[in-house]
């Protein structure tokens, strides 16, 4: 299972790291200047490393995609993919309501005509990614919305490529959407990935 | 025996408070408190309704947006009802203005965001209805004048609620069941092609296939069914105890649809 790493867990061993080694280095009586200066120099490489280690760790670590919503934009929910158990939720009304929540935003907020394009909640955030025909939204609780924003918006564009048009005249049968789930599967095992 | 799922948005609109969330209220899955329509102007339920046809059945889900009713929330409103493929336009029977604002105002709104879609008119509060009062016959005139049908019902007493999403619903299925009834000129013609063709509806509606069959089995028994050279008095007999069984596991509306289907087919057959 591919693991996750939040950017405050980094700092937070950086700084240890950085503390155990500092101290170490004040502490211990050194017989000279240059073996002190030599260890000194030894503790800002490691904790150098160790910063940019993690760092890049967290960087290639994917953003875990907990549901992804694929809807008509007037709230008409096509496909549902979890990884969660929500025996409670009914995802038909999830996806009504979202699309409620979404018109209510862009009717208060702005005049032009815009798009809701992210709902934050604790730990949660939900992506949004539109096109004519297609809405995609995505819960994720990795906070690294930025890294999948890009990749939601190319498996849309692709959506829309593909079914867009049977879609914009589409009856409400499900068996006439055709197969999604190929293009669904690679957003969720990362394939938009760059 | 195919099966179809379809998706309906469904919108219901009226004056405030004419009853529309009342309405609904007992007869859909709810998920989200009714607060939702004073805050964001919408709340969006569910209303399954199953569709049993000899070789269809079709599962329809009508996902139903309760919108406020205030009319100077016109913005909302039409967002709300975007995609809409059918209406719900519910007055109040004791104020026959919220009767007359169904033509003159939430029609004409309608028809102007979504056009002309399956609509069912609904006067509500019935149970408060006077001997005397008007209001019924202007609704039931208006309904006539548009062509759409109207009901009369009350969600306190539960009246008539259930006949307005299976209404509007078969409106909504026109197309799919034109298709079916297509497909039943091609409908099993003699006596035992339509027994076999029962028995593989039976089964396929049952579930358990294995089950299914002993029952069959039994039932057939029962009633004295040949299955090489059956009689339709006997089919007829073994009907009811099959409808008996799925009473039990399905609905009893879905098992009476059944029957009366299964009993035309083998009244109608040849042999």
């Amino acid at each position: 299972m591919e693991q996750d790493i939040k950017i405050e867990t980094l700092i937070v061993m950086s700084v240890a790291i950085f503390a155990v080694l500092a101290t170490v280095a004040f502490l211990v009586p050194f017989e000279d200047s240059n073996t002190k200066l030599f260890f000194i120099a030894l503790v800002t490489v490691l904790t150098a490393i160790n910063v940019v280690g993690l760092f890049m760790v967290w960087q290639s670590s994917p953003t875990i995609v907990d549901e992804v919503f694929l809807m008509t934009p007037t709230g008409m929910l096509l496909k549902h993919y979890t990884r969660r158990l929500r025996p409670d939720q009914d995802t038909d009304i999830m996806a009504g309501m979202l699309t409620a929540v979404q018109n209510f935003v862009r009717d208060s907020f702005d005049e032009a005509g815009g798009r809701l394009n992210e709902i934050r909640f604790e730990n949660y955030d939900i992506l949004i990614s539109h096109t004519k025909n297609v809405v995609l939204a995505a819960i994720i609780s990795t906070k690294k919305p930025e890294k999948l924003r890009v990749e939601l918006k190319n498996a849309n564009d692709d959506i829309e490529k593909a079914f867009g048009e049977r879609l914009s005249h589409w009856s409400g049968d499900k068996s006439e959407l055709g197969d999604v789930d190929v293009l669904m599967k690679k957003l969720l095992s990362g394939k938009y990935r760059k | 025996m195919e099966l179809k799922e379809i998706l309906k948005k469904v919108v219901l609109l009226g004056d405030g408070g004419v009853g529309k969330t009342s309405l609904i209220a007992r007869y859909v899955v709810n998920k989200f408190d009714d607060k939702y329509i004073a805050t964001i102007g919408t709340k969006v339920s569910k209303k399954d309704i199953q569709v049993v046809r000899p070789d269809l059945i079709i599962n329809l889900k009508l996902m139903i947006w309760d919108i406020l009713g205030q009319k100077e929330y016109s913005k909302i409103r039409t967002s709300s009802m975007s995609g809409a493929q059918g209406l719900i336009l519910v007055g109040d029977l004791s104020r026959p203005e919220t009767v007359r604002s169904l033509e003159d105002f939430w029609l004409k709104e309608v028809k102007l965001s979504v056009g002309n879609i399956p609509t069912v008119i609904v006067g509500n509060k019935v149970d408060l209805l006077k001997k005397e009062s008007m209001e019924a016959a202007t609704l039931e005139a208006m309904g006539e004048r548009l062509g759409y049908p109207t009901l009369l019902c009350s969600a306190k007493t539960g009246r008539n609620v259930e006949e307005i999403f299976s209404t509007l619903g078969e409106m909504l299925l026109e197309g799919v069941v034109s298709t079916a009834k297509t497909r039943k000129e091609k409908a099993p013609q003699t006596l035992a092609e339509v027994v076999d063709f029962i028995v593989q509806d039976f089964c396929a509606q049952y579930g358990d296939l294995e089950k299914a069959m002993l029952i069959v089995q039994h039932q057939f028994e029962e009633a004295g069914v040949d299955i090489r050279k059956p009689s339709k008095d006997a089919v007829l007999r073994a009907l009811d105890g099959l409808a008996k069984a799925e009473e039990l596991t399905l609905t009893k509306s879905v098992a009476r649809v059944n029957l009366e289907e299964r009993q035309r087919m083998v009244i109608l057959s040849k042999g």
